[in-house]
């Protein structure tokens, strides 16, 4: 006890003496908040649109406004001349283009069903599905102006339609924010507890105070706690303080339980450790532990379901992610905050987690030693 | 009376096909200052990390203090000091704090702790520093704090790698006087060093070329063998002397 | 004219090819016996690249959807199929009722539910329009929205009789350009060419003069007869031709296993990448200067460097999605404009006439912070 307690002295005396790194430790993780939290976002807004109307009737402009209307869409330019859109796009001015064709109004009236052509920039290939959603959305909504009309109504009197009321629950402002906050969060309980941990064991390495440290009759375990210790308290520090800033400023809201959060947090800040007590052992220097951490770390979230649903990989990376105790608390915590999951919703998670977290923080142990190489 | 405290038989060790120390049998006994000379990278640094319990050797064996280095080595690090070659004591810390965290280490009561510490920083001149971090130290006081450092638990034995690199003549021959103060009162001292004058305040040496004990023996005797009159000229006589690496 | 001549002599003077070529050549075999960096450096972006390559696809597919079918009737039933013939949904009867669903949500058995009214057989043949409920899980609320407009699809396009068709007027032709198959990787190589770019000839320098400060050796450098610019040079030389390598590799891969296109000018590539490299550089020069320890150099870069490229560039989240005040801080980004150029050259085939805006804010960003990044430096060695 007497010796963790040095240890553990030893250790806060050396972290608040660092200013530079405290300053930085307190300041990233709201930098790195409010940036993800305005930055991150699936949505796709405000695409620029093109349009070419060579019809140039009353129904055409209809059309065209109902484009402009939304926030969607944002009109960029105006021509008659359907060559341009290639280098347009090509000079990325615009991502989508409207062409209407002369005979637009002619047909429509007639109920000769004219087509519009669509066109969208195809790089960023999930702009363009939802530019092409969103079309076809704005289309609904000229129907369903155009349809009452007395022009049209004898169609609709003939059939029969069904509509839809919807409802969405726990997000139902669609709120990309209250979907990436949470996850943040596990990134900061990733980030701090792995990086941090694995260059701090490895500067000793490197200075050669690990090996005074080693020639002592210190115990492995006394060794490993006092260099996690510090590591986890400023993790839960961290994690109150994002917590309160996502909840207070970003109201997001914090349906479950606040106590389940930090027991579940503290069994993923384990393996996290652990991976930083590994790391610190198959690296030199400080430079390769900062880079096989962050290289972990970015192959963890790429698999967590943060950025792309699971459901949409490829079987063989979904695979993969049963792997990574990262994805299972990416949806613990998605569902804790969103909607109040309490454990018995959660064990299909927990259970794994709990297991791989476990399996790493030992095996990290057993591979850390008191001697050199 | 006098006992063996470290003793050594065949030990090896080898990084993949490089050999860094190649059969090394030596004794040594209580109360003696042992030289251990050599060039840089010619093994001593490794065989210091082997005997201290830090480095597994690659065969052969070797006890210290009674203790067997592969199976006991927790045992042995509770009775010995370790100077390394670099400074290792923390330069975030101040001199107070190092000693502190280092007593507590070797889970001393904290009133000896206390009076230890008192009277090391008295016995090594190091009072106006207690309160500097040690890593704005002078090279010489760095020096002398990581040597007060090892000496805070008492133990008998002491490794110390290369002390006197880098500190002027003056500060050697000071730290000299301080490691014979130290065997006057019983402690085994093992020195390493490149100096090789130096030898010639030991009580015995072993000159390594390679991982190879090459010469053994108190200075004066291995100055007759190899009629040198310095221990210089013995080594270069040894080291030049076409021997078979 | 003159000035300008002069500047240069002073500058050939200011610096001897051989010293720089002996410290370039110094730090190419620290960076080689560095194999643990080196591993990284080169595994990372491949492994990004495959993953991101593969996996990023937001198509929504065999949603499972919960039917609460009150009425139990034909036309019911018919719209249930209607639903389960569509690749998207996987619609199963649920027998509970509305104060159930949200217990289905909480165990992830169901992403959606449809309620079918009692009277919805009544309702679609007296009326019009007949109701039906969709309760949507919306805490992922992107794929929220796709299920919701898929669901209206659906919906819309039911019709009670058989062969009848619902009441439509224009029809939409949508067409792809540059990339139709909508391949995610085509979209990613270049980001993250210009992710590994950044990484090397900013995070990896700014670390790299941060150690040699730390280590001491950097006051040795200083006092030799070596001068500070060519201490620079050499040093950050070797990172970047290991940077151009290694995005020179991500191309390649990019373009063999994904088949990504290479449209337009070869050079005109090159020489932009060499801009960007440059803004990079003196982005990690101008770090180095600011930070004692590697730890600090590393998260400063990380922060003012990689981080930026990753969220505010446009590599994975569209700028024109972000608040109006990120937007504007997205212009001192050089990656923002470096994804248009390489987008742009690779995918698209422009050429110069069509990123000449992009290029010239590049070389704007790189005069700026090479200047002030040569000014700090200046500083912190003269004292």
């Amino acid at each position: 006890m007497r010796v963790l307690l040095a240890v553990i002295h030893k250790e806060f005396l050396q972290v608040f003496r660092d200013r530079p790194m405290l300053a930085i430790l307190f300041l990233v993780p709201f930098v790195q908040l409010f940036v993800f939290a305005y930055a991150v976002t699936n949505e796709v807004k405000h695409i620029s649109l093109m349009v070419v109307d060579f019809d140039r009737s009353q129904e055409s402009r209809k059309l065209i406004d109902h484009f402009v209307k939304t926030e969607q869409f944002d009109l960029k330019i105006v021509s008659d001349n359907v060559f341009r859109i290639r280098d347009e796009m090509k000079a990325w001015h615009v991502q989508a283009a409207l062409v209407i064709p002369p005979d637009f109004s002619e047909k429509l009236v007639r109920k000769q069903r004219p087509q519009v052509g669509f066109i969208i920039d195809g790089v960023d290939g999930n702009a363009g599905i939802m530019a092409l959603a969103y079309a076809r959305g704005v289309l609904e909504r000229f129907h369903a102006e155009l349809l009452p009309t007395p022009q049209y109504a004898s169609l609709l009197r003939q059939t029969h339609q069904a509509i839809v009321e919807d409802r969405m629950w726990f997000n139902p402002d669609l709120s990309s924010q209250q979907y990436m906050v949470p996850g943040i969060v596990v990134t900061i309980l990733t980030i701090i507890p792995l990086m941090l941990t694995a260059m701090g064991i490895v500067k000793e390495k490197e200075i050669g105070t690990m090996e005074q440290l080693m020639v002592t009759p210190i115990r492995k375990w006394e060794l490993i706690l006092a260099k996690i210790l510090p590591f986890l308290i400023l993790a839960y520090v961290e994690l109150s303080l994002v917590m309160a800033a996502g909840v207070l400023y970003f109201q997001i809201p914090m349906q479950g339980s606040y106590l389940l959060l930090a027991l579940l947090s503290f069994i993923y800040l384990f393996a996290m450790l652990g991976m930083g007590i590994f790391v610190s052992t198959v690296t030199q220097t400080q430079q390769q532990a900062m880079f096989v951490a962050w290289f972990s770390m970015v192959v963890m979230l790429l698999l967590s379901g943060f950025f792309i649903p699971i459901a949409n990989m490829p079987d063989v990376l979904q695979k993969i992610t049963y792997l990574n105790p990262m994805r299972y608390f990416m949806s613990i915590i998605r569902d804790i905050f969103q909607k109040g999951s309490s454990l018995q919703h959660l064990w299909g998670d927990v259970l794994p987690m709990s297991t791989f977290c476990l399996l790493i923080f030992g095996f990290s142990i057993a591979k850390f030693q008191k001697r050199i190489q | 009376m006098n006992k063996i405290v470290v003793e050594t038989r065949d030990l090896v060790k080898q990084f993949g096909h490089f050999t860094a120390v190649d059969r090394v049998s030596l004794q040594i006994w209580q109360g003696e200052i042992f030289g251990f000379l050599g060039a840089n990278g010619a093994g001593k640094t490794t065989f210091i990390r082997m005997l201290c319990g830090i480095l597994q050797p690659t065969s052969g064996e070797a006890h210290v203090l009674g203790y067997d280095v592969g199976q006991e080595s927790e045992q042995i690090k509770r009775h010995i000091g370790y100077v390394s070659q670099r400074f290792s004591l923390y330069p975030d810390l101040t001199v107070a704090e190092n000693f502190d965290f280092f007593g507590g280490v070797y889970r001393m009561p904290r009133p000896l702790l206390e009076e230890r510490k008192e009277m090391l920083l008295e016995r090594f001149g190091l009072r106006p520093f207690a309160g500097m971090l040690t890593g704005k130290l002078p090279l010489g006081f760095k020096q002398r704090a990581a040597l007060a450092c090892a000496l805070l638990h008492d133990p008998p034995l002491l490794f110390l790698d290369e002390p006197t690199s880098g500190v002027d003549p003056k500060a050697r021959r000071h730290f000299w006087e301080e490691i014979n103060r130290l065997a006057a009162e019983g402690k085994t001292l093992f020195v390493t060093t490149h100096y090789l004058e130096e030898a010639e305040y030991c009580n015995r040496i072993a000159i390594i070329d390679r991982g190879r004990i090459v010469a053994e023996g108190p200075p004066g005797a291995l100055k007759q063998e190899f009629g040198s009159p310095t221990i210089q000229d013995v080594f270069v006589s040894i080291v030049s002397g076409g021997e078979e690496p | 004219m003159r000035f300008v001549r002069t500047k240069i002599q002073q500058m050939k003077g200011a610096v001897n090819p051989g010293r720089i070529r002996a410290l370039a050549k110094k730090e190419f075999f620290h960076i080689i016996y560095d194999p643990r960096t080196l591993v990284v450096l080169f595994l990372l972006p491949l492994v990004q690249l495959i993953m991101l390559g593969y996996a990023m696809n937001l198509e929504i597919q065999h949603v499972d959807l919960a039917v609460v079918d009150y009425s139990n009737s034909r036309l019911s039933r018919k719209l249930t199929r209607a639903f389960a013939a569509s690749p998207f949904f996987r619609p199963f009867v649920f027998e509970g009722g509305p104060e159930e669903i949200e217990d289905l949500f909480l165990r992830r058995k169901a992403q959606a539910a449809l309620i079918i009214p009692h009277d919805f057989d009544r309702q679609m043949l007296r009326n019009p329009f007949g109701k039906v409920q969709i309760i949507v899980d919306a805490a992922d609320p992107n794929a929220a929205g796709i299920i919701r407009s898929y669901c209206q699809r659906v919906i819309a396009s039911f019709q009670p009789e058989a062969g009848a068709k619902r009441p439509w007027l224009v029809d939409l032709a949508g067409s792809i350009y540059f990339n139709p198959d909508l391949k995610s990787s085509y979209f990613f190589v270049p980001g993250i060419m210009a992710l590994i770019l950044m990484m090397i000839s900013s995070l990896l320098t700014s670390v790299a003069i941060a150690r040699e400060k730390e280590m001491g050796t950097m006051e040795q450098l200083l006092v030799s007869p070596v001068r500070a610019p060519e201490i620079i040079i050499g040093k950050v030389l070797p990172y970047i031709g290991f940077g151009l390598m290694d995005a020179g590799i991500i191309l390649l891969v990019g373009m063999v296993l994904f088949g990504v296109p290479f449209q337009g000018s070869f050079l005109l590539l090159v020489l932009l990448t060499l801009l960007y490299v440059l803004v990079g550089l003196s982005l990690g020069i101008f770090i180095s200067t600011l930070a004692r320890t590697q730890q600090v150099a590393m998260m400063m870069a990380n922060v003012a460097t990689v981080l930026p490229v990753i969220l505010l560039s446009g590599l994975i989240f569209p700028i024109a999605s972000m608040p109006q005040l990120l937007q504007y801080l997205t212009y001192l980004i050089p990656a923002k404009y470096y994804l248009l150029i390489v987008r742009g050259i690779l995918l698209k085939g422009s050429g110069l006439m069509h990123l000449w805006v992009p290029a010239l804010f590049l070389g704007i960003l790189a005069l700026w912070f090479m200047g002030n990044a040569i000014r700090r430096f200046k500083m912190t060695v003269e004292d």
